[in-house]
């Protein structure tokens, strides 16, 4: 490690595993070891890491409820106040009235699902922090083998149980090779 | 996760037979009452009787079509999640076998009361004339026997092959289960779009609707599932199929709350394009289902069927508390039950609704036939496929 690096700000302590099952049962005893600000990075998804990883419920689908909602009463807001009221124009000789709701259906609908998928896509990147254009991690030149064959847990020096020498002891006793620190 | 590899060794569940017997019979008995009530409006009230028969034999013949649906479908696409369950679904779906034999007395005694084409001549209405070609006896018996050989065939033939590997474990059942229910899949949508339209749609000839048969099937596929989250459900609380958890749960869950909305959605389309257009020929059929007191049930259903159940099939913490769910299931198979009384009925008590005790003589009848039935099947053979390739992960189920 050069002087430069050694000046930074320590961003945590990286480790890699060599499959995604040692990689499972090391997220599931650093679980139980109360950390928090910690990831895992595979080069693909590993499924039932987020229970190993101890992670709750996305806020994903209230934010999204919430959208739907928005474009629910939206739909119903901008189709029955100008024909019900302010502009009525008979049609097809069908009055408007709530018996001939129906015809407002597909627009209602339509802005549901519309607000609906534009919350989630919109959410998603806020959520993630998307666009992210620097990340510490790819200061690790080992990390690079991520999208590959890599299987990493990296855990942030802002966690409050973290420390240079236990965490790196513990990592290692979790089976993690090549543990390194690495700096923002 | 990672469970120990231990825990898989389940131990070989089969339904207790003297219970099975007992239910068997008193669902048997059920079912004589409802034939003697039945047989009486047969020869006293024939008209009365025709129109309440095919409604009970459509409530039975959709529930248990919707099984052989979630088993093909199970099968077919090589699915994990629910092989603990894809055996009721094969039982279910084996009551198709005995169906036709509750068609015959339409057939015999009541097809000129029920489709009025039945003892049309020729030359008499133009509009019978051009659809001759599809509506005579000789094709519509033909018919008859491809519905029943086509869905009876599938069902016996994935629940044998299930059975099979049941006895000598070995895979290459379950890739002959995939075949044979890959097959199925356009057979079931041919077989069961083309009877709702012959025993439905035709109980109007003049009357057509494009989407007749998807409507149908959503409602089958909806009420099935919500009759297998009961079974399996009945069956846990008598201490059987211990291995189904909140997991399983949430899924059956999920497709109670798509074909809830597919429902609602196909329903709908038919619905407001129908009324859109405005033609005769077919607004005939919300006309009538819209008069006096049918005014009231059609309202209720679109209610009951997609507004009552669909918050609590939408959020995860109610699919995954079995009472709830089983809740909504109870009340999802009144609702198919309500469905397709405001599909039959009408036709006959054209100026509103008309209960008759022969309505619920032949959901008897017809139904407490079929649960015998559902028994008998319940207990001949394991209550899962024991020993199915995929069994290990659908014990250890996350989604």
């Amino acid at each position: 490690m050069n002087a430069m690096s050694q000046q930074r700000k320590v961003y945590g302590l990286g480790a890699e595993f060599n499959s995604a099952a040692d990689l499972m049962e090391a997220a599931e005893k650093i679980r139980d070891k109360g950390f928090s600000k910690w990831d895992v990075h595979t080069p693909f998804p590993v499924h039932g890491m987020d229970k190993a990883m101890g992670l709750g419920k996305s806020w994903l689908s209230s934010i999204v409820f919430v959208g739907g909602l928005t474009g629910l009463l939206t739909g119903v807001a901008l189709t029955t106040v100008p024909s019900f009221a302010l502009y009525p124009i008979i049609v097809h000789g069908k009055p408007y009235s709530w018996p001939t709701i129906p015809a407002f259906f597909p627009i209602i609908f339509e802005l549901t699902v519309l607000l609906s998928a534009l919350t989630t896509v919109g959410s998603m990147f806020l959520l993630n922090q998307l666009p992210k254009w620097y990340h510490p991690v790819f200061n690790w030149d080992r990390f690079k083998k991520v999208t590959d064959d890599g299987f990493f847990i990296v855990i942030e020096a802002r966690d409050s149980k973290f420390s240079e020498t236990r965490t790196k002891v513990l990592l290692q006793e979790l089976g993690g090779s090549n543990v390194t620190l690495i700096h923002d | 996760m990672s469970l120990p590899q231990e825990s898989l060794a389940l131990t070989v569940e089969r339904f207790d037979q003297p219970t099975a017997r007992k239910f068997s019979s008193l669902c048997f008995a059920v079912s004589l009452l409802g034939l003697a009530v039945s047989a009486f409006g047969l020869v006293t009230a024939r008209e009365q009787f025709a129109f309440s028969w095919l409604f009970g034999f459509i409530v039975v013949f959709t529930i248990s079509v919707g099984g052989l649906f979630w088993a093909i479908l199970h099968t077919a696409t090589d699915s994990e999640w629910g092989v603990l369950i894809r055996r009721q679904m094969e039982n279910l779906a084996s009551i198709v076998t005995i169906l036709p034999l509750f068609f015959l007395p339409l057939l015999l005694w009541c097809a000129p009361i029920l489709w009025k084409w039945w003892d049309m001549a020729i030359g008499v209405d133009p509009l019978l004339d051009a659809k001759s070609a599809f509506l005579n006896h000789g094709f519509f018996i033909f018919r008859f026997i491809v519905y029943f050989a086509g869905l009876g065939g599938i069902a016996f033939l994935l629940r044998k092959l299930s059975i099979q590997q049941d006895h000598d474990g070995a895979s290459k059942h379950t890739l002959q289960m995939r075949k044979v229910a890959i097959a199925g899949l356009p057979i079931f949508g041919v077989c069961l779009t083309f009877a709702a339209v012959d025993w439905l749609m035709g109980l109007d000839y003049h009357w057509f609707s494009t989407m007749w048969g998807v409507y149908i099937f959503a409602g089958a596929a909806g009420s099935s599932m919500a009759a297998l989250v009961l079974i399996v459900t009945a069956l846990r609380a008598n201490g059987y199929l211990k291995a189904v958890n909140l997991e399983h749960y949430h899924i059956m869950g999920k497709f109670l709350l798509t074909f809830t909305v597919f429902w609602a959605y196909i329903g709908y389309s038919q619905y407001m394009l129908i009324w859109y257009a405005n033609i005769p020929e077919e607004t005939i059929y919300f006309k009538i289902r819209n008069t006096e007191s049918w005014n009231l049930l059609s309202t209720f259903l679109v209610f009951g069927r997609f507004f009552f159940p669909f918050p609590f099939l939408l959020f995860q913490a109610t699919k995954k508390r079995p009472i709830i769910l089983c809740t909504v299931a109870v009340w999802i198979i009144a609702m198919q039950v309500v469905d397709l009384y405001v599909i039959v009925l009408p036709s006959l008590h054209q100026t509103g609704l008309r209960a008759s005790m022969y309505d619920l003589s032949s959901l008897l009848a017809i139904g407490g036939a079929a649960a015998g039935y559902f028994f008998r099947q319940l207990s001949s053979c394991n209550l899962y496929p024991s020993r199915d390739p995929r069994l290990s992960g659908s014990v250890h189920l996350s989604n």
